[in-house]
C-alpha cells in the first residue's frame, strides 16, 4: 500500500511536466499575450499590411504586432504563423510547405519580395520589419495576391514537353547527362512570383510582357533537348512585347529566393532568338 | 496585372464616382474655410462628374478609394478584369521580327558599332565628310530607337491609345528635324566633329 501511493505520488508529480510537453492544435493562447517586466524577453515589432476586402469602406493600413523572438521561430513564417495563433486570428497569408518549395508565401518583406519560409528573422529588435503583399499585384485579402493573371501567362508558353514524333523504343525519351545539366538552375524555379513582381518593367507592362518568372520557364523548354517544338516556342516570344521589354534590371536576380537567375535565361533567349 | 475576384460594382471607377459624391452630399463646404474656395470649385467639378455616376451603388460600395495611391494616377486604370476564364491561356502575339528580334539585334549591332565610330575620326586625326556623314545617320538611328522604346514602355496603347499616336508621330517629326539639322549642319558649316572638337578646345 506504501509502495502504491509512493508511485502515485510520483506520477501526480510528474503529470503537470508531462502535460507541458504535450503538443495540442493550434488555438489562441489562454497566457497573457505581453509578458510584461520579462528582462530575457526580445520583444520584436512587426508592421503587416492590413485591408479586408469585406470592408471595402475601409483602406488599407499597417497593423504592428509585436513578439518576444525568443519564444517564436526564427524564420518570418514563424513569426506569421504565431500573430495569427496567438494574437490576431483574422491576419491572413498563404503558407504551405514551410520550407522553400511551394511558393505559397511569397510577400515582400522589408523592402525584398522574398518567401517568408526562407527568410530571417532580422534580430536587430530596435527596427520594425515591414510585410506587405507583392508589389503590383491586386490584393485578395492582407498579404495574399492574385496571381490569376500569372498562372495564364505561364499557361500561354505551354510549359510541357511537346514532341512530334514518339520516342525510338516507345519508352521514355532519353536524355545525356550533359543535355540534362543545361536544365540544372531551370527546374528548381517554383514559380513564386517574386522576381516578376520585382521587375519595373513587369509593372508598367504586365498585360503584355511575361515577366522574368514566365520567362525563365520558357527557356527551361527552349533547353530541353526533349522539346521539338522549339521554332513555335521562339516564334511566340518574337515580338516587341512578350520578351524584348526585358531592359535587364535584373531586380529578378537579385530577388530570387531560390537563388536562380532568370536574368541570365533571358539573355539566353536573346542569343537564341537574334544568332 | 487583371484580376477575376472583383465583382464589376467593385471596380476602381464606380468606386470613384461614389466616392466623389458621397463627398459633394455629405461633406459642406464649411469645413474648411480657409481654403473654401479652391473646395468649392473642387466640389462643383464633382457636382458635374456625379451627374455622369451611377446612382446604383449600395453603401457598402462607397469607398474613398481602394489603394493606397493617391486618385490622381498617371495612367487611366486598367479594365480589372481578364479575358476569357482563369483556364484560358492569355493571348499569345504574332511573332514579328521586325519589331522582335531582327529590331533588338540591329539595335546591340548599332550601339557598339558608334563606338569606333565616335573614336575613328579623333584617333585618325583626319575630318572626312563620309564618316561624319555615317557617324550623324548612326547616332540619329540610335536615338529613334532610344526614345521608341521609352514609349513602348510608358505609353500603353491599350489604355492611352491616342497619346500613344502622339507619341509616335512626335517621334518620328522629332527625327527628321534633327535630320535635317544635322544635314544642313554637315553641308552648310563646319560638320559634327569639327564642331565637337572646337568646342571642346574652345
Amino acid at each position: 500500500m506504501a509502495a502504491l501511493r509512493t508511485t502515485s505520488r510520483l506520477f501526480t508529480a510528474t503529470r503537470p511536466i508531462f502535460r507541458s510537453q504535450l503538443r495540442t492544435m493550434a488555438s489562441v493562447s489562454n497566457a497573457p499575450a505581453a509578458a510584461p517586466a520579462d528582462e530575457t524577453a526580445k520583444m520584436k515589432s512587426f508592421s503587416i499590411y492590413r485591408w479586408n476586402p469585406d470592408e471595402p469602406s475601409k483602406k488599407p493600413h499597417m497593423q504592428s504586432y509585436s513578439l518576444d523572438l525568443n519564444k517564436t521561430g526564427p524564420m518570418m513564417l514563424d513569426a506569421l504563423i504565431r500573430i495569427k495563433n496567438e494574437v490576431d486570428p483574422t491576419l491572413t497569408f498563404r503558407r504551405s510547405c514551410r520550407e522553400g518549395i511551394c511558393g505559397s508565401c511569397a510577400m515582400n518583406i522589408d523592402g525584398v519580395n522574398t518567401l517568408a519560409c526562407l527568410c530571417r528573422i532580422p534580430t536587430d529588435t530596435a527596427k520594425e520589419s515591414k510585410i506587405y503583399p507583392l508589389p503590383h499585384t491586386y490584393v485578395v485579402k492582407d498579404i495574399v495576391p492574385d496571381l490569376t493573371h500569372f498562372y495564364k501567362q505561364y499557361k500561354s508558353i505551354k510549359p510541357y514537353l511537346q514532341r512530334k514524333d514518339p520516342s525510338p523504343d516507345g519508352k521514355e525519351y532519353r536524355q545525356s547527362k550533359e543535355e540534362r545539366k543545361k536544365l540544372d538552375g531551370l527546374y528548381e524555379c517554383i514559380l513564386c512570383a517574386c522576381c516578376s513582381t520585382s521587375c519595373p518593367s513587369y509593372w508598367w507592362n504586365s498585360e503584355e510582357y511575361l515577366g522574368p518568372a514566365i520567362l525563365l520557364q520558357s527557356y527551361r523548354w527552349l533547353a530541353d533537348s526533349r522539346d521539338q517544338m522549339h521554332e513555335e516556342r521562339k516564334e511566340a516570344l518574337d515580338n516587341s512585347m512578350a520578351l524584348y521589354r526585358c531592359h535587364t534590371i535584373l531586380n529578378c536576380s537579385r530577388t530570387c529566393p531560390k537563388g536562380l537567375n532568370p536574368g541570365l535565361a533571358i539573355a539566353e533567349i536573346k542569343k537564341e532568338l537574334s544568332f | 496585372m487583371a484580376s477575376i475576384v472583383r465583382p464589376a460594382a467593385m471596380l476602381r471607377q464606380s468606386c470613384l464616382t461614389a466616392a466623389a459624391k458621397r463627398t459633394f452630399s455629405s461633406k459642406p463646404a464649411s469645413t474648411f474655410p480657409a481654403i473654401n474656395k479652391p473646395a468649392s470649385s473642387i466640389l462643383s467639378r464633382q457636382a458635374v462628374r456625379s451627374r455622369f455616376a451611377k446612382d446604383a451603388l449600395p453603401g457598402s460600395m462607397r469607398v474613398a478609394a481602394f489603394h493606397a495611391s493617391g486618385r490622381q494616377a498617371i495612367l487611366p486604370p486598367l479594365p480589372q478584369t481578364i479575358e476569357g476564364t482563369v483556364n484560358d491561356a492569355t493571348p499569345v502575339a504574332p511573332a514579328n521580327p521586325a519589331s522582335g528580334s531582327y529590331h533588338w539585334t540591329f539595335e546591340r549591332v548599332l550601339a557598339a558599332g558608334l563606338i569606333p565610330l565616335t573614336i575613328a575620326p579623333f584617333a585618325a586625326g583626319t575630318l572626312n565628310p563620309a564618316t561624319d556623314a555615317i557617324l550623324c545617320g548612326a547616332i540619329l538611328i540610335h536615338s529613334h530607337i532610344g526614345f521608341d522604346a521609352l514609349i513602348v514602355d510608358y505609353v500603353p496603347p491599350k489604355r492611352l491609345p491616342k497619346t500613344r499616336k502622339l507619341f509616335d508621330w512626335g517621334l518620328k517629326l522629332a527625327t527628321v528635324v534633327v535630320g535635317v539639322g544635322l544635314y544642313e549642319f554637315e553641308t552648310n558649316d563646319v560638320g559634327v566633329t569639327e564642331g565637337i572638337k572646337r568646342i571642346w578646345t574652345a
